[in-house]
């Protein structure tokens, strides 16, 4: 019922990407399709229409267009962290295969699970912790115990 | 603790005069906006001499201790002092780690150097660029802080950010059932989500 028992992590990236300068996480990405078969005609129309395009856009990226006779054409997508992303266009017409082809070499490559926090921070203060005598007034006076407070 | 009581009691019966005394101001008072010491002097003791015809009760005065009149000049004087020191620390870049309250997608973020956050919907940028986060609200170092009253100006404040990752939220399962009535709707959300990295927070050197 509730998402406590779901796998989580918290929000990351690889290798403190974009500290420096950016660098795309998909590293190799393959279009797996069957020349003939009916469900693969859209991916067989981004290959003609778009790949190349996208090739281009994306140096860092290596594309492979593999065709073999199968029913289930599918994108593979390989990230620079090692994961393995598989994902099935079967009679996907081909905007939606240029969308998803995009999509994958946007994400980073991590686990898409629950993300505890929507920030992470290394320094989590600067001025130091809030404690109950932070901006305490030195008129006031020091602190002392309650006996000596009395008299 | 009975001395205790019996000491706050002599100490709130004192205050309670005194304020009863400033509680009606003069014309003069009221006029200029702030008490010159020899006038409020005399304007308690003419009011202070009048009889009091409410008895001493823990009702007949507030419960708080009398707060001293602010001094428009020394509040002045201490605000040009606290403007300087900050001043000479931004001049001489004495900050250490700068951090800053931006607002950005309809919420509030506390970002320093080198953060990540995320954000729950894309946004109209590749990845790679950089944006400039402009409505900042707070910028802090480890010895000031500046507020904005909402917001503090372009010039002063720098932050920017990258965008490294424009992915999508885990599948949330959206679950409707009502139960003996053969109804059920099942919706899996999935929601855009971006992640900016905050590459700078700056500050210039002179305030304005």
């Amino acid at each position: 019922m509730t998402s406590r028992g779901t796998p989580s992590r918290f929000l990351q990236s690889v290798l403190q990407n974009g500290v420096g300068r950016y660098v795309c996480q998909l590293k190799r990405i393959s279009l797996i399709f069957s020349k003939k078969a009916q469900s693969s005609l859209g991916v067989r129309e981004y290959i003609e229409e778009g790949v190349v395009d996208f090739a281009k856009k994306n140096p860092g990226t290596v594309v492979y267009v593999s065709p073999q006779s199968c029913r289930i054409p599918k994108i593979v997508a390989e990230y620079l962290n090692g994961n393995v992303r598989e994902e099935i266009v079967t009679a996907k017409p081909s905007r939606e295969v240029a969308a998803l082809v995009q999509k994958l070499s946007e994400q980073s490559g991590l686990d898409i699970i629950r993300i505890r926090k929507p920030f992470h921070t290394s320094s989590p203060s600067v001025q130091g912790q809030w404690h109950p005598f932070t901006n305490r007034p030195p008129s006031i006076g020091p602190i002392k115990p309650q006996d000596s407070q009395a008299q | 603790m009975a001395v205790t009581l019996r000491n706050a009691l002599r100490e709130a019966l004192q205050c309670g005069w005194r304020f009863r005394g400033n509680k009606f101001p003069s014309p003069l008072q009221a006029h200029t906006g702030f008490l010159l010491p020899a006038v409020a002097g005399q304007s308690s003791q003419s009011i202070t001499n009048l009889p009091s015809r409410v008895p001493e009760t823990s009702l007949s005065r507030p419960p708080w201790p009398e707060l001293p009149i602010i001094d428009h000049l020394e509040e002045a004087k201490r605000h040009q002092a606290v403007v300087q020191k900050v001043s000479n620390i931004l001049a001489s870049r004495d900050y250490g780690r700068l951090f800053a309250v931006v607002h950005f997608a309809s919420r509030q973020w506390k970002v320093t150097n080198e953060d990540l956050i995320i954000i729950e919907n894309h946004i109209d940028v590749e990845c790679g660029e950089r944006i400039r986060l402009e409505k900042v609200l707070l910028v802090g170092g480890e010895e000031f802080t500046l507020i904005g009253r909402p917001l503090l100006s372009r010039d002063l404040v720098r932050v920017e950010a990258t965008v490294i990752e424009k992915t999508e939220s885990w599948p949330r399962v959206h679950l409707r059932f009502l139960r003996r009535h053969r109804y059920q709707r099942k919706r899996i959300i999935i929601q855009p989500q971006t992640v900016l990295r905050i590459n700078t927070v700056e500050i210039a050197p002179n305030l304005s």
